[in-house]
């Protein structure tokens, strides 16, 4: 479960990423969180990450409080996480199978689960049989399932997407859209979008922000700009 | 192994630099430790000799060399004193000119002088005990070791201080342009680490890679500098055997152990390429820590 009571979020200049936003998403949940460009989307994901830190109020990830100071809780936290970017952050001197292969090494994990774990998420993602092939060689859309599958690989119970179609064409938007769908039920998946054709097909919990304040949240729901 | 190459390649400069900085910094610090070695050991050999030796005339009769050896053991200043007669001088002759058979028909006993080997208790003892000597009937020669001693003596503590002052030099240079160089490829990789921090990843898995590449680097270059050394050694051998005709052995005093370091052998070679391996590796995993350290912290 993730929970935010009163969270905000200040920068040194004084402008207000989130003001005093609460919400709890339950395990397995899908979310949508939508709203404008600069409404708070990002800044929501990078504390649940902890790659920044509120300025007052809690959050609570998987019980662990993500406003506590010690660095070994953030690196398990970290560890429990899978991150998919609008900009896909795949590595370039690495193939398919490496940039997999990433997030179980971290964890320390054998090379013969390495290899039986790549394999599924890359047949999860459609990519099966380009484990070798370099990021230079895939389009947008094959990039973009890279970094799906190395989000989902190592049994991480929370996917947080940043603007996972914002550089895509509606068709392979709409592909990379239903991989999430395979995920539900199985991860928390939290997708930060506005890409309003999606969220108002899938008819998804919708949490829309606006200024750093939540201005709606519906369990069903569609979203307008 | 894959990622070392791979990351040389990335910045084929800065490993070039980080090599060479590491490889000249081993190179003189070996060859500073043989040499430094080499005086210490030289020092505790001649400190091994007689500090005073005096040769009697061959028609001196040993009821007289035995009168002065005592008379001296009377005084209190001796710590020992070691007879050697004029047959015992001539097997030692014998012996160290065996390979010689023209030289060893040429010196009979009769010509080689009676000595004493003199130890005294004090070095300050021995101006006095030298003077004694040389009034005393019969006495050839006064060989007074003293001043060979104090000039290598200090000839060593000079080269000694220099070396180490030099050696921290080396290692303080080395430590910051192998810092520097680190700083410069954890750049090149930015994107990477801050990726697999977001993954979860420990701060020991970030520092893994560029360890292990200063440890190879560490580790190759105190090898080819060593290579180098042996090299030049081997080369010199037959010369420093000659100039060092006479002494059977080297070897260096240490409180725990006694180092043989003339003539050349296995052991000096290991402990010298071990000193260099261990010193070259932990200085490129300091300089690589500590550039880690300052950019994760």
């Amino acid at each position: 479960m993730i929970t935010f009571d009163k969270v905000s979020k200040k920068f040194p200049l004084g402008n207000i990423a989130i003001d005093e936003v609460s919400f709890e998403i339950n395990d397995n949940e899908f979310v949508f969180l939508v709203g404008p460009s600069g409404a708070g989307k990002t800044t929501i994901l990078k504390l649940i990450l902890k790659e920044i830190s509120p300025s007052s109020g809690t959050i609570v990830v998987d019980e662990v409080d993500v406003t506590d100071k010690k660095i070994a809780l953030l690196e398990k936290l970290r560890q429990k996480i899978g991150i998919v970017f609008q900009d896909f952050k795949i590595l370039p001197d690495k193939t398919v199978f490496e940039n997999v292969a990433l997030g179980l090494q971290i964890l320390g994990a054998k090379s013969s689960e390495i290899k039986k774990e790549v394999k599924e998420a890359l047949t999860l993602v459609g990519l099966s049989g380009k484990e070798k092939v370099f990021p230079v060689q895939l389009s947008a859309g094959e990039l973009q399932r890279v970094s799906i599958a190395r989000a989902v690989v190592g049994d991480r119970k929370i996917i947080l997407a940043d603007e996972p179609t914002g550089n895509l064409d509606p068709k392979t938007s709409w592909e990379i859209i239903k991989i999430f769908k395979k995920l539900e039920g199985k991860r928390t998946i939290i997708i930060a979008t506005h890409n309003t054709d999606v969220v108002n097909s899938l008819q998804k919990r919708v949490i829309v922000i606006k200024a750093g304040k939540i201005i709606k949240d519906v369990r069903k729901g569609g979203y307008e700009l | 192994m894959k990622e070392i190459i791979k990351s040389i390649k990335r910045a084929p400069y800065q490993s070039l630099t980080a090599f060479l900085v590491l490889f000249f910094t081993l190179f003189l610090s070996t060859a500073l430790f043989i040499s430094i070695t080499f005086l210490q050991s030289l020092l505790n050999y001649v400190e091994t000799r007689p500090q005073v030796t005096v040769y009697f005339q061959t028609k001196t009769t040993p009821d007289n060399i035995f009168k002065v050896r005592d008379d001296l053991q009377a005084s209190g200043k001796v710590l020992s004193i070691k007879y050697i007669s004029q047959e015992e001088a001539f097997n030692i002759y014998k012996s160290l000119n065996k390979d010689n058979p023209l030289l060893l028909e040429m010196v009979t006993a009769d010509i080689l002088p009676a000595s004493l080997e003199i130890y005294a208790k004090k070095p300050i003892f021995l101006p006095e005990i030298a003077e004694y000597l040389k009034k005393q009937p019969g006495v050839d020669e006064v060989v007074f070791q003293k001043d060979i001693v104090n000039r290598l003596l200090s000839l060593t503590n000079v080269v000694r201080k220099l070396g180490i002052g030099f050696f921290a030099f080396l290692i303080f240079m080395a430590v910051v342009v192998l810092m520097t160089t680190a700083s410069f490829k954890i750049a090149l990789k930015k994107d990477e680490i801050q990726l697999i921090q977001l993954l979860g990843a420990k701060k020991s898995y970030i520092r893994r890679p560029f360890l292990f590449e200063g440890a190879f680097f560490g580790l190759t270059a105190s090898l080819i500098s060593f290579l180098i050394i042996a090299g030049v050694l081997a080369y010199f051998n037959p010369s420093l055997g000659s100039y060092l005709k006479g002494i059977p052995s080297l070897s260096l005093n240490l409180e725990f152990y006694q180092l043989p370091v003339w003539p050349l052998n296995l052991i000096f070679i290991a402990v010298t390429f071990s000193l260099s391996a261990f010193f070259g590796i932990g200085i490129a995993l300091l300089s690589t820590y500590l550039a880690t350290n300052k950019y994760l912290e």
